[in-house]
């Protein structure tokens, strides 16, 4: 708490001190405080007011339009009695709401430069604020990061993390530890070289920052052929995790750049010693410093867009009669890994989605056994055909939960596959960079659905159950105490499930398509289900025929609906 | 944007005169681009791995799309006459601030050419 600047937060400072102590919880109860519900990404809520066997009776108690028509990724924060949320397009707005009724506080417009547009690659999305001390910190398309006042919504301080003209961007809610406020950023498109860097969060001073590639000299960067590494990817537009007994902050990185391997390296199963590091990996970092402790790479010589982003679910199983703190983590290539998240060692790894460009994973030593005679690997001029799952993955971004209730994960999954083949390419900084031409308008590797709600039990490692979804794509997931999961899909059904049985209890059109996790939150004894809707356009835009399907299915919009009994 | 109705009458009178003439749709007048490739079949099939390769990811794989805006086999319908000087104005200077970049100076005029040739061929009546 000696982090607390109380020149600058004056008479706020007592309150930060609660809003602290409420923060440091396991997980969430009353507050929403952080973007996973906790800082281990869990999004699993200890209320149980709303049940599975109450349910049924859940009304709409207010509503909040988010004022822009891109993709709503937005998770709220709910801190006390306020309720930040985000809008899509830059942000366009950030909101402050009371939570009870939604009444504004405040509403701050960033200003950005139109321009930013032309260099962000999927969609011009925001995923939300952190709040910590008195402060509200957000990410922005422009590669900038800002911090407010919570109370006011007043500016604090605008800091350029990157040059978005040059492809980078920032796209989810920063992570709070201690005194500093941490992000990752966007590009992997764009032959942008990945970093995470922290900032003091009282006067956005750059504490760290560190590169997922490493430089000339540095160990591993003999991972990269020639020059390559320069422009090489791994960016981390996902969101950190953070285990504060260890003092380590988990990120995870995107794709290696250009997605075309030829440049990179072998182009080949044969990766030899390009394996592209820490492309397509889970990193741990020294909180304090910045210091990579371990990397583990999900993908070696990445060449399908297999990025590695999805988040971390921090939590501690059961394994062979030994209580094992581990890191959860669904990836794009379609398996469900199990790491130790102490020393980085793989514990398990199985698909939990049809996966056919690699055999398994051999846990010794912790590579993918990819599909023989490069039969699934797309090379330069050589299409790979029908490679499953597809470059959007087994699962992107949309954040799964861990129910401890359960001990099941519940996360939205695909049923796609691809072809795709290499090209050659120039680097124009600012410019795609994919050397990369693929297909995508093909239907599901088994069955008709593009898209699954799976219920995962990561001690076994396979299905407990499923609801197949016809399109792509299904939410993130929130589970509660009162035996529930919370999910939405493409049409805009949000749904609550039995988290036992998958059991559908109850359901309720929103009108536009749902991507973001929903988020529950109670003050004054009554418990909210909060969740953010407006159908993407960034990925149906590069789906083909599939696209043109995923946006006939509801129109785009902007608007968050607020539930209780 | 709305052109005078002198120039709309030029216009009508030059695409009148051409109507015969015209390899392709697009109806270019004569100070305007003109495709060197128009029509060529070769051409077009090139044309589509290039816009595979630098352009699907926005405007979708083969030009097809569900986000009416960005759907580039609309062009004839949405832009007519101007529909060939429109694409060339926007891809070499760019519609930053709709988030298509700048090309001019990134792919050669050859290049882009080659690719209108294979939208050319994907233009949609309704």
């Amino acid at each position: 708490m000696a982090s607390v600047r109380r020149s600058l937060l004056g008479g706020v400072a007592v309150v930060a001190l609660a809003t602290v102590a409420s923060s440091a919880m396991a997980q969430a109860g009353n507050e929403w405080p952080t973007y996973g519900g906790d800082k281990s990404n869990t999004r699993f809520s200890t209320l149980d007011q709303i049940n599975t066997g109450n349910v049924k009776d859940l009304k709409v108690v207010w509503m909040h339009s988010l004022g822009s028509n891109d993709s709503q990724e937005s998770t709220p924060i709910i801190v006390g009695d306020t309720m930040y949320v985000t809008s899509s397009t830059g942000p366009k707005y950030v909101f402050a709401l009371n939570a009870r009724t939604g009444e504004k506080i405040w509403t701050y417009q960033p200003e950005l430069p139109g321009d930013y547009m032309s260099t962000v690659c999927c969609g011009l999305d925001n995923r939300g604020v952190a709040v910590a001390n008195g402060m509200v910190f957000f990410g922005r398309l422009d590669a900038k990061l800002e911090a407010l006042d919570a109370k006011t919504g007043k500016h604090l301080w605008t800091k350029t993390v990157a040059d978005y003209r040059k492809g980078y961007a920032i796209t989810s809610a920063p992570l709070i530890v201690k005194d500093m406020v941490i992000t990752g950023m966007a590009g992997g498109e764009y032959g942008v070289r990945g970093f995470v860097s922290a900032y003091k969060q009282s006067t956005g001073e750059l504490v760290w920052k560190t590169y997922t590639i490493p430089g000339e000299g540095e160990p591993e960067n003999d991972t990269w052929k020639g020059d390559s590494w320069k422009t090489g990817g791994g960016s981390t537009w996902g969101v950190g995790a953070y285990d504060a007994g260890r003092n380590l902050v988990y990120w995870s990185t995107s794709n290696a750049g250009p997605w075309g391997a030829s440049t990179r390296g072998n182009d080949s199963s044969d990766i030899g010693p390009y394996s592209n590091k820490w492309t397509s990996s889970q990193l741990a970092f020294d909180a304090d410093t910045g210091k990579i402790v371990w990397g583990y790479q999900y993908t070696p010589h990445d060449t399908w867009d297999y990025d590695g982003i999805n988040e971390a679910v921090l939590t501690e199983l059961s394994l062979g009669g030994q209580k094992v703190p581990v890191m959860m983590h669904a990836d794009r290539n379609g398996f469900f890994y199990v790491l130790n998240r102490e020393t980085g060692k793989l514990l398990a790894a199985d698909p939990f989605v049809t996966v056919n460009w690699a055999s398994h994973v051999d846990l010794q030593t912790g590579r993918p056994v990819e599909a023989p005679n490069n039969e699934k690997r797309p090379q330069l001029g050589k299409w790979a055909r029908n490679v499953c799952p597809n470059l959007i993955g087994g699962k992107n971004w949309s954040p799964m939960s861990y129910s401890p209730q359960t001990g099941l994960v519940y996360l939205p999954a695909f049923n796609m596959c691809m072809d795709i083949k290499n090209r050659e390419e120039e680097y124009s900084p600012g410019k795609f960079y994919l050397a990369s031409e693929f297909d995508l308008g093909m239907a599901g590797a088994s069955g008709s659905n593009l898209a699954e709600f799976i219920a995962w039990d990561p001690v076994a490692m396979k299905k407990a159950w499923s609801i197949p979804e016809d399109y792509m794509w299904a939410s993130g997931a929130m589970t509660t105490a009162g035996g529930l999961v919370f999910y939405g899909n493409l049409e805009g059904k949000f749904k609550a499930v039995n988290a036992k049985t998958g059991e559908v209890l109850w359901q309720f059109n929103v009108g536009t398509g749902i991507t973001q996790s929903a988020v529950s939150y109670s003050i004054d004894g009554k418990q909210y289900i909060a969740v953010t809707a407006g159908r993407l356009k960034g990925p149906p835009s590069f789906f083909g025929k599939l696209g043109q399907k995923m946006m006939a299915v509801s129109p785009e919009g902007g608007v968050l609906v607020v539930f209780a009994l | 944007m709305k052109p005078n109705n002198k120039v709309w009458k030029q216009m009508g009178v030059l695409v009148l005169a051409f109507a015969t003439l015209a390899p392709a749709w697009g109806g270019e007048d004569e100070s305007g681009p003109v495709n060197p490739y128009s029509g060529d079949k070769a051409v077009a099939k090139e044309g589509a791995e290039l816009f595979n390769q630098y352009c699907s990811h926005c405007h979708g794989p083969w030009a097809e799309q569900g986000e009416r805006v960005r759907d580039l086999r609309r062009l004839r319908i949405r832009y007519g006459d101007y529909a060939t000087e429109t694409f060339w104005t926007t891809v070499h200077k760019g519609r930053m601030e709709k988030g298509m970049p700048v090309w001019g100076g990134v792919l050669s005029d050859d290049v882009l050419w080659r690719i209108y040739t294979f939208l050319e061929t994907v233009q949609t009546e309704e």
